[in-house]
């Protein structure tokens, strides 16, 4: 992980908001965070994402300055904050469980980080107002945190980090303790709260879709590593794992993968069920290559793509909207997934019969690395 | 059906019973304080609260009240400071080695019989020269109140969530800050009750009191004194008012506990 692969889309515009270079946190022998490199922007969504033990709350403690960490540089708008103790650093934190001062009224909350700065009494009632209006709590005020709902408790957590407008926020699984359908909604009300305010949001979570809804880019964490960053567009359709493309959802791996031959933006590999063309260079480092192509990536019409194969259809299941056929060929077996019709002439093909599908370039990806 | 009832009634006796014998003894003090007895039987025509204005002239009994409060009071005070910071340390660092050590420490003159740590006082007492009053019974008290009140404040403590304080540091609090905004006001309902709690151990304590005295004596030690002599009856008025007193107290504790439910009672889900 020594090569800054910090990407980004306006890496050009200056300085990054917070710089994050060989960064690493270690627990005795073991090590939470191999170093690594992170760029933060000014003004983007930034979501860390990973399953448990990949060290993203840790990496997220570090730069709140609750974790020391054992080695590397944090720098925010250029200044070195490593050693900046908790209450001097210029970002407040959203937690997990929230930490809402339980004898303290959402006004009192909300209000906290003006009143250890001292800040005269009508000033800080003024801006305590305007942060309950942006989170719709104005009235809920005199509330106590036990007395409030869960989305509620979320909300106050939000405007109490946003008081001393800071220009960055963290948020630590803030959508964990919340149900399915309060967690749309908040992820939704994050999002526009985040895009109207400007404010810098490095949002730790655990869950792929709530990353693909929210986030600018995404940061995928693997064992204390950083597995890729990228859009989500790009970690969707273009993984460089197998880990990311397993971890956005069902992928059609195909494997063994040998490079025949790249140029123009395109690499052309040979697999035990064909030949195909990928679009992009081959990966520096192809150990555990292998093709990783979307279920929905596939299209009946296989004569107009590039790279077509002919399967036998092993089974069909209607799941309501989509219809998921399994293509078998030797030992491998793809996913197709298609969208549902009524109409009898579209019906699905039988199984045991033959089927030609067909998939472009750009919808699949080259993969390397062992399976998660 | 008939067993069953049989059942309920004889139940019901012995909780009577027990009650009884738990109750009526006050009971009896009380109705003593108020009127006389003749012949094994209450006269309920002598009402008068002249035990009571006997009470308040007897300055034995007066000073030994005031002792025992200005002891309890006192040492409680003492206690609690000294076993908040003991919480605090051990809370903030608990596998370190003092904090092991501290534990031993607070909790042996808790476990000690009172005798051995009245004596072991008396004799450093003795040896250093210090005279034995009011002072050396304080210190004496201190020592075996500290590990209930360091106990309940530690408790207290350890639930309380690790964030609230990482909160109060990112949301720009100073240390001190912290603590006199976040956690010493979550540490007062436990303190309350822990102060409540040893107040009443420190009361009653007899024993080391007994060896740490000088010519200073608590009630309980004044009490004992009388009864060699043989107790008079404002003795009763003295237990009305204690009780009393210990009545208003729990009630109060017990609605202080209610209305603090509701906030201590945070509903934000720990994962």
């Amino acid at each position: 992980m020594a090569k800054p692969d910090t990407g980004g889309p306006d890496s050009e515009s200056g300085l990054p908001l917070l710089r994050i270079r060989g960064l690493g946190v270690s627990f005795g022998p073991v090590d939470a965070i191999s170093p690594l490199d992170l760029d933060v922007h000014d003004g983007e969504f930034l979501t860390i994402l990973g399953p448990s033990g990949s060290g993203k709350t840790t990496l997220l403690r570090a730069i709140a300055g609750f974790q020391p960490p054992s080695a590397g540089r944090i720098e925010f708008d250029g200044r070195d904050i490593a050693d900046l103790p908790i209450n001097r650093r210029p970002f407040n934190t959203v937690f997990q469980d929230y930490a809402l001062f339980p004898h303290m009224t959402v006004r009192e909350n909300v209000g906290f980080g003006l009143r250890v700065r001292g800040t005269a009494r009508r000033q800080m009632t003024e801006r305590v107002d305007i942060a309950l209006g942006i989170v719709g709590l104005e009235e809920l005020d005199s509330r106590y945190p036990a007395q409030l709902s869960g989305g509620q408790q979320q909300r106050t957590a939000l405007a109490r980090a946003m008081i001393c407008e800071p220009r960055l926020i963290l948020l630590d699984e803030p959508l964990a303790a919340l149900d399915a359908t309060l967690r749309r909604q908040m992820q939704n009300f994050l999002k526009s709260v985040q895009r109207q305010s400007g404010i810098t949001f490095l949002f730790v979570t655990h869950d792929q879709s709530e990353a693909i809804t929210m986030s600018d880019r995404i940061c995928v964490m693997r064992t204390g590593n950083i597995e890729q960053i990228g859009t989500p567009r790009e970690l969707y359709y273009r993984p460089k794992s197998r880990f990311v493309a397993a971890f956005f959802g069902a992928s059609n791996i195909v494997e063994p993968c040998r490079i025949e031959e790249s140029r123009d933006d395109m690499t052309v590999v040979s697999t035990p069920v064909g030949t195909f063309s990928v679009k992009g260079p081959p990966p520096e480092n192809t150990s555990g290559l292998a093709l990783a192509i979307r279920p929905e990536a596939f299209g009946s019409d296989a004569e107009t793509r590039m790279n077509s194969l002919e399967f036998e259809v092993a089974a069909v299941s209607f799941v309501g909207s989509e219809t998921i056929t399994e293509l078998r060929h030797r030992n491998t077996s793809l996913m197709f997934t298609m969208k549902s019709r009524s109409d009898p002439a579209a019906r699905p093909p039988e199984t045991g019969s033959f089927l030609r599908v067909g998939f472009d370039p750009a919808e699949c990806a080259l993969v390397t690395g062992a399976e998660s | 059906m008939r067993r069953l009832r049989l059942l309920d009634i004889s139940l019901a006796s012995v909780t009577t019973l027990v009650y009884l014998a738990l109750y009526l003894p006050i009971l009896l003090v009380f109705v003593l304080s108020f009127f006389s007895m003749r012949r094994g039987r209450v006269n309920w025509e002598t009402f008068s609260l002249g035990w009571y204005a006997k009470l308040f002239d007897n300055e034995a009994l007066g000073d030994a009240l005031r002792n025992s409060l200005l002891v309890g009071g006192t040492a409680v005070a003492a206690a609690a400071v000294f076993a908040t910071v003991a919480a605090l340390h051990v809370n903030a660092r608990p596998s370190s080695r003092s904090a092991r050590i501290l534990e031993y420490v607070i909790f042996l003159p808790f476990l000690l019989p009172p005798i051995i740590t009245g004596l072991s006082l008396l004799i450093y007492f003795r040896e250093t020269g210090i005279p034995r009053g009011i002072a050396t019974i304080i210190v004496g008290h201190a020592v075996f109140v500290l590990a209930i009140i360091y106990r309940i404040v530690l408790t207290r403590l350890n639930v309380l969530s690790r964030s609230l304080v990482e909160a109060a540091h990112d949301l720009g609090a100073s240390k001190f800050q912290t603590f006199r905004y976040i956690v010493l006001p979550n540490l007062r309902m436990p303190l309350l009750t822990a102060g409540i709690l040893a107040f009443a151990l420190s009361f009653d304590e007899t024993m080391i009191t007994l060896f740490l005295t000088g010519t200073d004596a608590t009630l309980p030690v004044r009490l004992y004194a009388m009864m060699r002599v043989g107790f008079t009856p404002e003795i009763n008025a003295l237990i009305t008012l204690i009780l009393g007193f210990s009545i208003v107290l729990t009630v109060a504790v017990a609605f202080a506990w209610r209305r603090n439910a509701g906030l201590e009672n945070n509903s934000a889900t720990r994962i």
